[in-house]
């Protein structure tokens, strides 16, 4: 048993403990660091955040996530579908039901508001992700005895780079569920364990090690027979670039049913691509329309893309006070990961009650006057494609350095509404969305585009750039010493972080945060804000 | 009334009680600890051992694409 320190307790400072208790440490003495456990990233216990945001996160965060992710089962499907599904499928069991760590990573020293809107931001993706694989398992043959039942019948599948907008003429009678947005593109965030079998199946059978690991994964998913059977149709894209090409070929091989492929023009600013880009979006409703039977309904495509104008209208809001003010209380991994996810999937009812939400926060911050991220020394803009399994670094980030990662490139992909009044503009504009996609306008659109930094930077009044170096992209790779020039030709600061997206084994969370500090402490020669977490071990953690 | 104040006097301790466990749940991040101990590694050796398809075995058949369109 510890002994009591009594000469410690004797200099204690009693009215700071009490205060500390009640309102939560000041920034500078939490030592989060020292809450981990070595190697597993569990915390010796949670943080307490003072007496209000402790039991905010204790009830508002985790016990109402934990009791709506019962709710949104029942709700989607019901417990015996979800049982089979977590009993079946790898990406399920190992990835999901740790989902309340993926908020701690997220969330970790946040206060007032910009832990609220963010929490609601990770909500709406927990809610939407149980809807999908629920509908999965509903129609899912594997657990149904081999059975095509009538859910199997009325849905889509398509890959994950396939923008959902396109089935919106169908919505009301057929679902939509991207093949690998559930059992790769998000367990990456929540449990970086599970992907890593699916890049050795893929690497078991032949294929070497460098190309793309997201491409490596989604097709590993395949060869380890680990992906449901629910869906009598696929579409697929060549987006983000010939690996997932490639991917589709052993996709196709073991689906085995009709595939319509969608490409998406990488030259898209040629205005005889947006004429092609469209036909091929006429030739897929003609394809939908052929093997279900079912017309296209002018009126859904309608209603669901004005419901998803209002969404990028909010969003373009947002941008204007993360970008003109101190007073935006979205963190840098809530904002990417809720962007990309509502922009690529395509309306949901649980975006519109999230943006509610969070417009009631913004708008009290904002009339507050609220500096919801105080200790902000640089504000930094994330370009290229970030490592999946370290999305948070950015909350690490703000934590021990005070860099405020205030906005990224994959949320200002898709940055546009949509003309709805007559068809022939509303599907040009629907090309020109699905040619934005994440990874390929910005990332394999053409130097224009690559270089739109420049000008977001100055939108957002950014002063620093965390580049995101992808080293199996071979596209952004060949851009890598373009953007040294110009980032010194432009006397600007830019950190390289080398990834391997979903892959951790190749450079490691702590590899990441080594190159960070090296960066801080050289050429800024800054102090870190809290110490104990420049360096620590979670190479286990999920 | 002394039977009902004894009965609601006993649901709030036992509400207080759980309340409390779960708030200690929470704050030592047990569901966290229980999930990586034991919820993980039991599932992940059911899948290890799952009997699976081999779906590489299948035969790859293609049909010859019609690349005109048809709108």
């Amino acid at each position: 048993m510890k002994k009591i320190d009594w000469k410690k307790l004797k200099e204690t400072d009693w009215k700071k403990a009490a205060k500390d208790f009640w309102y939560g440490k000041p920034h500078g003495e939490r030592r989060l660091g020292d809450l981990y456990m070595p190697k597993t990233g569990l915390y010796k216990h949670r943080e307490w955040r003072g007496v209000k945001d402790t039991f905010y996160y204790f009830h508002n965060i985790w016990l109402y996530n934990y009791a709506h992710m019962v709710m949104d089962i029942m709700k989607f499907g019901g417990p015996v579908t979800f049982a089979k599904g977590l009993w079946r499928y790898r990406w399920m069991g190992q990835t999901y039901l740790p989902v309340l760590h993926w908020f701690d990573r997220g969330l970790e020293g946040m206060r007032g508001e910009a832990l609220r809107a963010s929490a609601w931001h990770y909500r709406a993706m927990v809610c939407v992700s149980i809807n999908q694989f629920m509908n999965m398992f509903k129609a899912d043959a594997n657990l149904h005895g081999g059975q095509h039942n009538d859910a199997w019948k009325h849905t889509f599948a398509h890959k994950e780079t396939v923008w959902g907008g396109v089935f919106y003429p169908w919505q009301d009678r057929f679902t939509n569920v991207p093949m690998e947005m559930i059992p790769y593109f998000v367990t990456c965030h929540v449990n970086n364990h599970t992907v890593l079998n699916y890049i050795d199946a893929v690497q078991s059978i032949g294929l070497p090690g460098d190309p793309c690991p997201m491409c490596q994964a989604e097709a590993g998913l395949f060869v380890l027979d680990d992906m449901p059977d629910y869906a009598p149709l696929v579409v697929t894209t060549n987006e983000a670039c010939d690996g997932s090409v490639a991917s589709t070929a052993i996709q196709d091989w073991y689906l085995d049913i009709p595939l319509f492929a969608l490409p998406q023009p990488m030259q898209f600013d040629d205005p005889l691509v947006q004429e092609h880009c469209a036909n091929e979006i006429r030739e897929l409703w003609k394809f939908i329309e052929d093997q279900t039977g079912v017309p296209f309904d002018w009126g859904q495509l309608k209603k669901r893309l004005e419901r998803q104008n209002e969404l990028q209208r909010f969003e373009w809001e947002k941008w204007d006070v993360a970008a003109n003010t101190n007073h935006y209380p979205i963190n840098g991994v809530a904002q990417a990961l809720y962007r990309i996810y509502q922009s690529q999937y395509g309306d949901h009812y649980i975006w519109h009650d999230t943006d509610k939400r969070v417009r009631k926060i913004l708008e009290k911050c904002v009339e507050q006057k609220i500096d919801t991220f105080p200790k902000t020394r640089h504000r930094v803009i994330a370009w290229s494609c970030a490592p999946l399994y370290y999305s948070h670094w950015c909350t690490w980030a703000y934590n021990c350095w005070g860099l405020n990662c205030i906005i990224n490139m994959d949320s200002l992909m898709f940055d546009m509404t949509i003309r709805t009044d007559n068809l022939d503009d509303c599907v040009m504009d629907m090309a020109l969305y699905h040619e934005w996609a994440p990874m390929r306008r910005m990332a394999v659109g053409g130097m224009h585009h690559i270089f739109e930094l420049w000008e977001n930077m100055e939108k957002f009044h950014c002063d620093m750039v965390m580049m995101y170096d992808q080293l199996q992209c071979k596209g952004m790779q060949g851009v890598h010493g373009l953007f040294e020039d110009e980032f010194r030709a432009r006397n600007i600061h830019a950190i390289w972080m080398p990834h391997a997206l979903p892959d951790k084994r190749t450079v490691s969370r702590s590899e990441i945060r080594t190159i960070i500090n090296d960066y801080m402490t050289t050429v800024m020669q800054e102090e870190p804000l809290d110490p104990s977490l420049l360096d620590f071990d979670d190479s286990e953690s999920w | 009334m002394r039977t009902l104040f004894k009965i609601l006097g006993k649901a709030l301790l036992i509400l207080g009680g759980l309340y409390a466990l779960l708030f200690a749940v929470f704050f030592f991040d047990l569901d966290g600890k229980a999930l990586f101990y034991g919820v993980e590694p039991f599932l992940v050796k059911h899948y290890d051992k799952m009997q699976r398809r081999d779906p590489l075995k299948q035969t790859y058949e293609t049909e010859t694409p019609s690349y005109e369109y048809k709108v």
